[in-house]
């Protein structure tokens, strides 16, 4: 086999390895595709076990304050004074709209109170918000 | 005072766990494995934390790697701090803030536009093909950060997303500038603000839509970008894949994810996010105390100059007598960082630090400092940044939303 036909093989094999390479799908990993037109990216979210402390009126809680978020949205946070957790729950009320009534309201805030409250005196101001 | 050296557990725990994962992963193959199947969203590994703790708790989203999840819905994650020795945080690992439910998980990008309306001549319906083409492309490395990054330092505590270090990140975004849109559409005469939207939706049809405005000029300055990529690749889709707004030097509130509309107003936006949400005490430092809290508020704006240890981690212990570098980064509002110090004995002296790669005015700056701790003993570390602008950090701070952190930070380290 002369020389050139050898060379010719190689660069035939290389070739095939190339094209071979260029054909194959873009990484199946979502972050590498680029986007184009004509694609669809779809994820799915995961599901994470809901952190429910038990607590007076747990039931009232959970009732209506999952709606719009997860139970982290409390878990995640240090102790507050009673004012604070008040003036919160006023929030999601009056600014983002969570149909609680009045009394529900009450009781949410001692469910919080109990989880999620200060033993130490509450830091004045804070609950202005 | 509560500082980063209060916090000592989060990191290094978190840092731990993926260690012990990562080895059990690869004992077992099952690493060879997820690489063949790539990101299968059904494929979740969850550590459950405690109850008090959901801070800790490591969670792998898809197009994401094992981020720290503050909440699950909407999905808020951050960046564990081992990814901020290096100049470019990867897509992966970059933080996800969304504020309400229902945020997009899927596009289609055949039906998807982002609209341009309102006081133009020309209203605009753009495909993500349309932008790459009709406008010039453009490059640039920015870094951003939550309004709320440092929340859970402040002292005392306030409500809201308890945030550690890590709701931020640097990276490179190519997209279109928003000039050159408004252009195309031609702004007409008497606007003043534009308003952005994005995808996201609320689960109540009573909750605010969340939006943001910016100044007219500040729209028309030829740096905000419309950005299609971020670090070479496509955004990941809970960074506001298809595209997102890139507001370099500002607040990563500003940067509406999946952005899909771009009116052009003549009366400013009258919007909870940015009337009642998102407010700073008006003074340079957005500084309030507790018992007199600040009567004037603005919207939160031009990121403050800051910087954090990266290495030594909190908990890290040093040996006395061996030469240790110190890492970490440093961030402003887009003047770029001219200088960092760093103090090995509580502040009484300081020496400079070594930057890292300037990659432009808006990046932030990593920084090294080789330090040999004498003796035994617990040590305050102390680091400071200033900016080209001559911005400095200041010595204290608080306010009622834990938003703008500037202080200096320290970091108590064990050295044995």
């Amino acid at each position: 086999m002369s020389r050139w036909m050898i060379l010719s093989m190689l660069v035939v094999v290389a070739m095939a390895m190339y094209a071979a390479q260029q054909s194959k799908p873009v990484s199946s990993s979502a972050s590498k595709q680029m986007a184009g037109d004509g694609q669809v990216q779809r994820i799915t979210l995961p599901q994470y076990p809901a952190q429910i402390a038990p607590g007076p009126n747990v039931e009232v809680y959970k009732k209506n304050c999952l709606t719009c978020h997860t139970t982290r949205y409390v878990s995640m946070q240090p102790g507050f004074a009673k004012a604070v957790w008040q003036s919160e729950v006023k929030k999601m009320v009056e600014v983002y709209g969570a149909p609680i009534s009045d009394a529900d309201q009450t009781l949410i805030v001692e469910y919080l109170v109990a989880v999620k409250g200060v033993e130490a005196t509450p830091v004045s101001g804070v609950a202005t918000k | 005072m509560r500082t980063s050296a209060d916090k000592p557990s989060q990191c290094g725990t978190a840092v731990n766990r993926r260690h012990f994962v990562t080895t059990l992963l690869s004992v077992y193959g099952l690493a060879l494995a997820r690489q063949a199947f790539g990101l299968d969203p059904g494929w979740i590994w969850v550590e459950n934390a405690s109850p008090d703790t959901g801070a800790l708790t490591l969670a792998r989203y898809p197009q994401k790697t094992e981020l720290i999840l503050l909440t699950d819905r909407p999905p808020q994650l951050e960046t564990p701090l081992r990814y901020f020795l290096a100049d470019i945080t990867p897509n992966e690992a970059f933080f996800v803030r969304w504020h309400l439910s229902g945020i997009p998980t899927s596009i289609d990008l055949n039906s998807f536009r982002l609209e341009v309306s309102g006081k133009v001549n020309k209203p605009l319906s753009l495909s993500l093909n349309e932008l790459r083409s009709k406008f010039e492309p453009v490059s640039l490395v920015a870094f951003t950060q939550c309004a709320g990054n440092f929340r859970s330092w402040f002292e005392p505590r306030v409500p809201g997303g308890q945030w550690g270090s890590g709701a931020m990140g640097n990276a490179r975004w190519k997209g279109v500038r928003l000039k050159d849109v408004l252009d195309a559409a031609g702004v007409q005469a008497g606007a003043v603000q534009v308003g952005l939207r994005g995808l996201d939706v609320p689960a109540l049809d009573k909750t605010p839509v969340f939006q943001k405005s910016l100044q007219i000029d500040h729209a028309r300055d030829g740096e905000v970008l419309i950005a299609y990529e971020m670090n070479g690749e496509a955004l990941p889709m809970l960074n506001g894949y298809p595209i997102r707004l890139v507001v370099p030097g500002w607040y990563a509130t500003y940067w509406v994810k999946a952005l899909s509309s771009i009116s052009v107003l003549d009366q400013p936006l009258k919007t909870f996010w940015m009337d009642k949400a998102y407010r700073i005490p008006d003074n340079a430092e957005a500084n309030e105390e507790p018992q007199h809290l600040a009567s004037a508020t603005v919207p939160i704006n031009e990121m403050a100059v800051h910087s954090i240890f990266v290495k030594p981690a909190p908990g890290e212990q040093l040996r006395a007598g061996q030469r240790y570098e110190l890492a970490g980064v440093a961030s402003d509002g887009g003047s770029g960082v001219r200088g960092v110090e760093v103090s090995s004995d509580g502040g009484r002296t300081w020496s400079d630090a070594t930057l890292g790669a300037d990659l432009g005015k808006y990046s932030w700056r990593t920084w090294r400092a080789n330090w040999a701790p004498p003796t035994k003993g617990t040590y305050k570390l102390m680091v400071r940044a200033t900016s080209n602008n001559g911005q400095k950090q200041v010595a204290a701070q608080w306010n009622r939303s834990g938003y703008q952190r500037d202080v200096i930070e320290h970091l108590d380290v064990a050295v044995v």
